[in-house]
């Protein structure tokens, strides 16, 4: 008997499907200008209503500035909310970003045709994120240098090197959320909704723009849990009070330690709704 | 004698009846993704949480003394709810009503609806009456979750802050008409919509008292009319020292509506005929 496949499948070409599908994701972020527009925009705008409500708290002649320092272990309340902030905004974008790449080929109809490729779906989900991250990339350091030159803070200082290893441990945490996040959104459809909950669960417990301290010590325990708390804490020990790499060890372990579960956990939660969706008949239904 | 037909009887009841209709699409477009609908009321929440704990990082054993120093109250909670409400509204306006007929172009409807037999501004009309029921049960629901969780209460005289709201609320929506022919000429707008509100909410003083900009921000913050109204909630309802005399405050806001009302109308008037004679109204 006649044996024919269309493709000869190879480790090669799954690599050349995981670059077409990143060049793709290219291709659409420069034909829409204003993204780009809005990756210089946001940084600045983001933290700026914290940033005026700390400075309302603080009083008009920072009679209030002890209390905090107190707790935050600094008195910089502008570098304190810069940093949280930028980590949940790259949080947030990711999972619009990530978390629609399913949904909008399914919207657009082209999920069940690129489901038919011949190539493994995870590359479908993974390879337009390797865009993501270098244009996220791209967006932190745009935040740092418009930090320094907005509201005077200098986020590239103390260990580089640290800081660059505590984001290196946290980008496998965030796209493993993302992956999860993506694949449930298949599931659920109500994509917006579920952006909202997720992205509302790390704003409300990670200290973006507190302290942990404040927090109620139920509501501290799921901060424990969440990886972005750690890189929150990290970044601002490192950039804004000189900390050493012995002094965040514990954290960065916790972090490493995410590293390699959630990405597990992104490809489960992929596995299993895909197969589901197949099942069901429901990958092309929006 | 040439027989004159028409498709309809066009009147001021049958004008009502399209608002309505379009009100009750809105409507029942809002709760056919229940999820959706119970996260308007969930996520103010969640973005004022951050924002409670900061105000507790801030606090002295006499509580948030630094900011009644500015506002005139120790109430942080109570001063960023009410701006949320009012944010809420003014969220309506740019999001729902700016990209109000860009959702029909891109659903292909608005061509079709464009030849229905009734004046065009009162497509808008429709939707601000829905977006306006919308939001406000939203805010009900808000603020009772604030109520439960952050003990929100308010002291003062809440039927002159309603009366407060309503000539800013008919600015607003004044605007959302000008606003929604703009996007519909822009068509890729979502950037330009995003900054405008945040912008707008955040220099009018939704999240705190304007006097703690920066002087080269303060005079941007007292040319916005919305500033005022703002404020005079919060006059109203909190007891919160006001930029001006209340009274003044209300002569502002009345004006607001004066201008916003005719030059949103006339706005939507010259883009909606610009539309139509490009002939872009099926594009996107």
């Amino acid at each position: 008997m006649h044996s024919s496949i269309l493709v000869q499948r190879s480790v090669g070409s799954e690599l050349r499907a995981l670059l077409a599908m990143a060049r793709k994701e290219w291709i659409i972020f420069r034909r829409y200008p204003s993204w780009v527009i809005a990756f210089f925009i946001w940084p600045v705008l983001s933290p700026m209503g914290y940033i005026f409500s700390a400075r309302a708290l603080s009083g008009p002649d920072g009679s209030a500035l002890p209390a905090f320092s107190r707790l935050a272990g600094t008195s910089d309340y502008v570098g304190f909310v810069v940093v949280g902030s930028i980590l949940w905004m790259w949080l947030n974008m990711t999972l619009w970003d990530v978390g629609f790449q399913l949904r909008n080929e399914q919207m657009r109809g082209t999920l069940e045709s690129n489901w038919l490729c011949p190539v493994w779906r995870i590359s479908i989900l993974v390879g337009p994120n390797l865009t993501k991250i270098m244009t996220m990339l791209f967006f932190l350091t745009v935040a740092a240098l418009e930090f320094r030159l907005f509201f005077g803070v200098q986020l590239l200082q103390g260990n580089i090197a640290l800081l660059l290893l505590i984001l290196f441990l946290v980008i496998p945490s965030i796209y493993g959320l993302g992956m999860a996040f993506g694949s449930l959104v298949i599931r659920f459809k109500e994509a917006n909704a579920m952006v909202f909950l997720v992205r509302g669960i790390f704003m409300v417990f990670c200290g973006i723009t507190y302290p942990l301290e404040v927090l109620p010590p139920w509501m501290r325990s799921i901060a424990m849990v969440l990886p972005l708390t750690y890189a929150i804490r990290d970044v601002r020990a490192v950039a804004l009070a000189n900390a050493t790499y012995v002094d965040i060890l514990p954290d960065l372990q916790k972090l490493a330690l995410f590293a390699l579960i959630m990405p597990l956990l992104g490809w489960l939660t992929f596995y299993f709704t895909e197969r589901r969706a197949r099942q069901s008949g429901a990958l092309g239904q929006h | 004698m040439m027989n004159k037909n028409q498709l309809s009887e066009m009147s001021w009841r049958s004008h009502i009846w399209a608002i309505l209709a379009i009100a009750r699409k809105d409507w029942l477009y809002f709760f056919r993704y229940p999820l959706n609908a119970l996260f308007r009321i969930v996520e103010p929440i969640i973005w004022l949480t951050p924002v409670y704990f900061l105000g507790q990082s801030f606090a002295t054993a006499a509580g948030n003394t630094g900011f009644a120093a500015y506002a005139g109250t120790l109430d942080y909670m109570s001063f960023v709810l009410l701006g949320a409400v009012i944010s809420s509204y003014v969220s309506a306006v740019f999001w729902g009503m700016g990209f109000s007929l860009k959702e029909e172009m891109d659903a292909g409807v608005l061509e079709s609806n464009w030849l229905a037999p009734i004046p065009r501004p009162l497509f808008l009309v429709g939707r601000t009456l829905a977006s306006l029921a919308i939001t406000t049960i939203n805010n009900a629901g808000m603020l009772f979750l604030a109520w439960l969780l952050f003990d929100f209460r308010v002291s003062g005289n809440l039927l002159a802050a309603i009366a407060i709201l309503l000539p800013m609320l008919a600015a607003l929506y004044g605007f959302g008409f000008a606003f929604a022919a703009l996007v519909l000429s822009m068509r890729e707008a979502n950037t330009l919509v995003d900054v405008s509100n945040y912008l707008v909410s955040q220099m009018s003083g939704s999240q705190f008292p304007v006097q703690a900009l920066p002087p080269f921000l303060l005079p941007l913050s007292l040319a916005l009319p919305l500033t005022y109204g703002y404020d005079a909630v919060r006059g109203y309802l909190l007891n919160t020292r006001t930029l001006l005399p209340i009274q003044l405050e209300i002569v502002i806001l009345v004006a607001f509506m004066g201008v916003m009302i005719p030059l949103g109308y006339g706005i939507f008037r010259i883009i909606e005929r610009r539309c139509k004679a490009l002939g872009t109204i099926g594009l996107h």
